[in-house]
């Protein structure tokens, strides 16, 4: 089910309806460049404890990025 | 009057090119890593990253993890052996480590500011494992880079090597991820991102080395050759002033092992000048047994799943920690973090590891720079 609130959500974006979502324009973007605005500030972090929480926890995913497997798992 | 339209064409033909264009850039990094546990598990790991635009749209990257592996003293159920990170390992004489894992990888990437693709491969060796890894991600940037809708794929293709002769049912290990991510922003000092994964495993799942054993029976650990999980997550960014921002995710996840999962990851990062920034996270992480695991002593002959692997319990773990981001002239940087983890107690975990609950500190340490 939440996998077709996903499409549609995706679709919605995907459609005309996208004039609204231009919230922030060009010139207003000084703050969202910086370290500690992004959504991950230490990408080094954020691959080390990936791995460890991967090795450590049962869960996955939620992450936009890969990570290999290994024999720790 | 025809030069002033032509010059308002001509800046915004220029404007658009420039806010379009390709973000990539050569960039190296250089880094070690380092975790340490009270199972005395110990792991270092330099790490080296470096990419190279090879036009005005393309890059080529690679980046080269190794990890050190001692694990010599662990209690390992009934007694040391030779085994893996999990389960820790007998050191060889002569040996610094017990265990090195080498895990190069291969990055290409197209940006031409609309769309980012990313695609490469992935190896990892070590003594009793090795993986190979394809993976692909594309990016669209909409709405005048307002929006990032991505879609991710990899797919590995593993192998176990037991360092005893065990013959397993199967030794590969095969597993499939599909990510679906939305980027949006909210406001100047505000954005969010929601990302969708599904993942499905197949092969020998479970550790080769954990076994169980009781007064009636000795048997490796078996699992369900087949896994699908999906994971929802969804995460945001916010400015609070001028110097600080807070940065909260959250994500669940499912199986059809009926493990699920909530985790909550909250971090305050404060300038403390225009080349300093520092702060604190905290994280809490809760999972619900798998449907297969049983009491330890409670399994019969009858059974046909086993397993010991805390991993398959019900636990929470939490993690504090401290970041630090230096910015140095030209644009280099020096980033590193350290951070305390621990388990709740668990008697899967006092039954292999001898501790009542695991604990560890890892640490990062970066530094990135242009040339």
């Amino acid at each position: 089910m939440y996998r077709v609130y996903f499409l549609l959500l995706s679709l919605l974006i995907f459609s005309g309806c996208m004039n609204p979502l231009v919230r922030v324009m060009p010139y207003e973007k000084e703050y969202l460049a910086q370290d500690k605005m992004k959504l991950s500030p230490l990408p080094e972090r954020a691959e080390q404890e990936g791995h460890i929480f991967l090795i450590r926890e049962a869960s996955a995913g939620g992450e936009s990025t890969f990570q290999g497997g290994c024999g720790c798992r | 009057m025809q030069i002033k339209y032509l010059f308002l064409l001509l800046s915004l033909v220029f404007f658009k090119v420039s806010l379009f264009a390709s973000n990539i850039k050569d960039t190296m990094s250089v880094g070690f890593n380092t975790y340490v546990d009270n199972g005395d598990v110990q792991v270092y790991s330099p790490t080296l990253s470096l990419f190279k635009k090879v036009s005005h749209n393309w890059m080529l990257g690679f980046k080269m993890r190794i990890d050190a592996i001692t694990a010599a003293s662990i209690t390992n159920g009934s007694g040391s052996g030779h085994v893996d990170v999990v389960t820790g390992a007998s050191k060889k004489e002569g040996q610094l480590f017990d265990d090195v894992r080498y895990a190069p990888t291969l990055i290409a990437t197209y940006d031409d500011g609309i769309n980012t693709l990313s695609f490469g491969g992935y190896i990892s060796e070590e003594l009793d494992y090795s993986g190979k890894s394809l993976f692909a991600n594309y990016v669209r940037q909409l709405n005048a880079q307002n929006t990032a809708l991505g879609v991710g794929i990899s797919q590995s293709f593993d192998k176990w090597k037991p360092i005893f002769n065990r013959a397993l049912p199967t030794n590969k290990r095969e597993e499939g991820k599909i990510d679906i991510s939305i980027n949006q922003l909210i406001t100047p000092k505000f954005s969010i991102q929601g990302v969708y994964s599904y993942m499905k495993g197949t092969g020998f799942l479970a550790s080769p080395y954990h076994y169980i054993l009781q007064n009636d029976i000795a048997k490796f650990e078996n699992y369900p050759e087949s896994r699908v999980g999906q994971a929802y997550a969804l995460k945001g960014v916010y400015m609070l002033g001028k110097d600080d921002a807070i940065n909260a995710s959250y994500r669940y996840y499912k199986d059809d092992w009926d493990i699920t999962s909530h985790t909550i990851n909250v971090e305050e990062l404060h300038d403390y000048s225009r080349s300093f920034t520092s702060g604190l996270r905290v994280r809490y992480y809760t999972q619900s047994k798998s449907n297969f695991i049983k009491d330890i002593g409670t399994y019969t002959l009858n059974d046909k799943y086993y397993a010991v692997d805390y991993r398959m319990s019900a636990f929470d773990s939490f993690d504090v920690g401290v970041p630090f981001i230096y910015r140095m002239r030209k644009g280099d940087k020096v980033s590193a973090s350290i951070d305390y983890y621990q388990t709740t107690n668990n008697d899967y975990i006092k039954h292999w590891y001898g501790v009542s609950h695991l604990s560890a500190l890892y640490t990062t340490l970066t530094y990135e720079f242009g040339y």
